[in-house]
């Protein structure tokens, strides 16, 4: 089973080569959520080895909810913002994120902006 | 010790000597003085079957859990693995005797394999090239454990994963297995009834162990009248809702396993009159669970709201009776008081106990998080709105709740409405992916495949004709003084309980329709008596019936059932098996991948 074994994988490149084969695996079977819940781990793999790269985030292997959940209280709104307008996130469920991060960090003023 | 297994109609005292036989006899196999080293799952059942000192009698000096690398030293003759039979322990063992073999050679090792030997545990040894180390090989057939006095457990808690998941028929072939040994013990059981695919196969290999004993006939006159067997996955339902009886909650929240529980010390501080307890304990206070504790035996069965009351009467009759003291004159008075003193006492000290209990649970009921659950539970299980997103499991995954929750609500969902539609599915599936992590895709496959999680197939929704044809729904459950077993989840009667109740009466006849919409086939078989044993039964004689659920069951039916035993007018006593005591939390955990992210 693909998505296992790229779990067990310890190199990113072959895990997310393992993923297209889990990709194409419930294409075959046609399972599209699947296949669909599938790319959509991979383009988050790529975007959190982007921003380590570049900030040192410590994203990789996080759910989407905690990586926005990060992004957020290292102040990187922006990135954030990118996250869930790509992934299609619930407004719902993102604003709650939002007002949590912003009031923990006790940003009124961002706060009030919304 | 073991008196609480022999007060019920049938007397499951004899069921736990046969096996407490079976153990010394192997025990006396190997003379000497011994160390027992111990597959660590496999100590919680054993100790339902032979504490401690039954070891000791029989020269058990030592014991030790099962651990890769050298065994810690040992000054015995004997050592002995207890073990599942399972590979990866084979490799563990054949690590610990080879380290053993370069250190001393006059050790004897052996090996109990629980509940079967395998040939390809055999031959992993052999290749390991050890088999020859071990004197004796031997398995110690452990089915059927002796829960409480109407109560067996094989404790097997995979058992549901490997039948609708895994395809693995195993423990139903040991589920057959047990109930041969049974029925060895107590007698043949004239009828049985099934519902459900598993309930065939074991139904099935039962009836042909039979013939391949023909010939031997059992000439024990028969305990059982009737044996029922039931697939887990003809009620989903059931175990997905939150129990609410005293001891379904206790197991909700803290968890009991094998008949402990464990808790947390604060409460239990204070109590401990005198017993050199200054400091506060660290340690979980575990406490055992049965009916040999008379009150709670009382009170496990009650809905939780009602337990309040009942300890509060309790609390009165116990004080009443130490006021008695005053009352005594002459020195026969004191002396009855006297006598009865360590009774009172261990009453009064278990009225602490679970005074405790409940407060601690009553802690979490009235909590708002726990009232919220319940009441979209229970708007699911009426049929409210069952067909869209529900906005309180959005917003417990906005949350972050925990995810078995989460996934316990929404299968739920999913199962009073037969199925959600796929639009619905996916969304929740999004959600949990994207909140959770990517990698439970694993884990929603699997609720998938045992059919916990669906996409909706046909328009028609068949819950609502079941809820009502088997009135699953009960607008009066009465908490205190309950009529029906809807009285154990307030309102809902477990699916399950149901069914057996009108098998007792009027019979299945009756609800053909409706089973037909439950998955798997129901069957009737006989199974012959030799002539002369048929029983004469006298008027109002109770019937007996073994109810099996294969795939675990719940505290909440357990007390159903119970309650049903009770009613003057059933006519029916019943006496419960299973796989495995589970609750809705500890069900979905078998059902998880637990895979994690490694870091890279």
């Amino acid at each position: 089973y693909y998505v296992t074994a790229s779990y067990r994988e310890k190199k990113l490149e072959s895990s997310l080569s393992l993923l297209q084969n889990a990709v194409d695996e419930y294409n075959k079977a046609k399972n599209d959520f699947a296949a669909k819940a599938t790319e959509e781990e991979m383009r988050l793999l790529r975007f959190q080895r982007k921003l380590d790269d570049e900030k040192g985030a410590g994203l990789l292997g996080l759910s989407l909810q905690v990586t926005m959940e990060t992004l957020l209280s290292l102040g990187l709104h922006k990135q954030a913002e990118q996250l869930y307008r790509d992934f299609k996130v619930p407004d719902k469920r993102y604003w709650w994120l939002k007002l949590k991060s912003l009031a923990e960090k006790e940003e009124w003023e961002e706060l009030e902006k919304f | 010790m073991a008196a609480h297994l022999s007060y019920g109609k049938v007397n499951l005292n004899i069921l736990r000597e046969a096996a407490r036989k079976d153990l010394r006899e192997f025990l006396d196999k190997c003379a000497g003085s011994k160390a027992i080293v111990w597959d660590e799952y496999l100590t919680g059942p054993f100790g339902l079957i032979a504490q401690y000192s039954l070891l000791k009698e029989h020269e058990v000096e030592k014991m030790f859990t099962l651990k890769s690398g050298k065994l810690p030293n040992a000054d015995v003759k004997n050592i002995i693995f207890f073990v599942r039979p399972r590979l990866e322990l084979m490799d563990i063992i054949a690590k610990n005797v080879q380290s053993e073999d370069r250190l001393h050679s006059s050790r004897d090792f052996h090996i109990l394999f629980v509940p079967r030997r395998s040939m390809l545990c055999e031959q992993r040894l052999k290749d390991q090239g050890v088999l020859g180390s071990f004197i004796n090989m031997d398995e110690y057939i452990l089915d059927l454990i002796p829960y409480d006095g109407d109560l067996l457990s094989m404790e097997y808690e995979s058992a549901f994963r490997e039948c609708y998941l895994e395809n693995d028929q195993t423990s139903l072939y040991h589920t057959a297995k047990g109930l041969m040994t049974l029925q060895a013990l107590y007698g043949t059981i004239p009828q049985i009834y099934g519902k459900g695919d598993c309930a065939r196969h074991v139904a099935n290999m039962m009836l042909r162990m039979k013939r391949e004993f023909a010939g031997i006939q059992n000439q024990i006159l028969p305990v059982f009248d009737t044996l029922l067997l039931l697939d887990r996955n003809v009620d989903l339902l059931t175990p997905l809702a939150t129990q609410l009886t005293y001891e379904g909650l206790i197991d909700e929240i803290y968890g009991i396993n094998n008949g402990y529980v464990k808790l947390p010390p604060e409460k239990f501080a204070q109590m401990k009159q005198g017993e050199a307890s200054k400091d506060p304990p660290t340690e979980p206070k575990k406490l055992q669970l049965n009916s040999a504790e008379e009150l709670y035996a009382e009170i496990r069965d009650k809905n939780f709201n009602a337990v309040g009351a009942a300890l509060s009467k309790k609390a009165k009759i116990i004080s009443a009776a130490f006021e008695e003291r005053h009352n005594a004159k002459t020195v026969g008075e004191i002396k009855q008081f006297v006598s009865q003193l360590p009774h009172m006492q261990a009453a009064r000290s278990s009225l602490a106990n679970h005074t405790s209990i409940a407060e601690l649970v009553k802690d979490i009921t009235t909590s708002e998080a726990f009232f919220d659950s319940l009441t979209v539970e229970q708007e699911f299980m009426t049929g409210v709105d069952t067909d869209k997103v529900n906005t309180y499991i959005e917003d417990c995954i906005a949350q972050k709740d925990p995810l078995i929750k989460i996934l316990r609500l929404v299968c739920m969902q999913s199962v009073c409405n037969n199925g959600l539609k796929q639009k619905v599915l996916d969304y929740y599936k999004r959600e949990i992916l994207q909140t959770y992590g990517y990698e439970h895709i694993l884990t929603l496959h699997n609720l998938e495949k045992v059919g916990l999680l669906k996409p909706q197939t046909s328009s028609r929704n068949n819950y609502p004709t079941i809820r009502k044809t088997l009135k699953l729904w009960m607008e009066d459950a009465n908490e205190q003084n309950p009529n029906d077993i809807s009285y154990v989840y307030s309102g809902y009667a477990p699916l399950s309980i149901r069914l057996t109740q009108v098998l007792a009466r009027p019979g299945w006849r009756s609800i053909e329709e409706v089973l037909k919409m439950l998955p798997g086939p129901h069957f009737e078989e006989r199974q012959q008596l030799p002539s002369g044993l048929h029983k004469k039964r006298q008027q109002g004689e109770n019937r007996t019936t073994l109810v099996f659920f294969l795939g675990g069951v719940t505290y909440a039916e357990i007390s159903a059932l119970r309650f049903l035993s009770q009613m003057e007018d059933s006519g029916m006593e019943y006496i419960i098996a299973t796989t495995k005591l589970i609750n809705g939390t500890t069900w979905i955990k078998t059902l998880m991948e637990g895979i994690s992210w490694s870091p890279k």
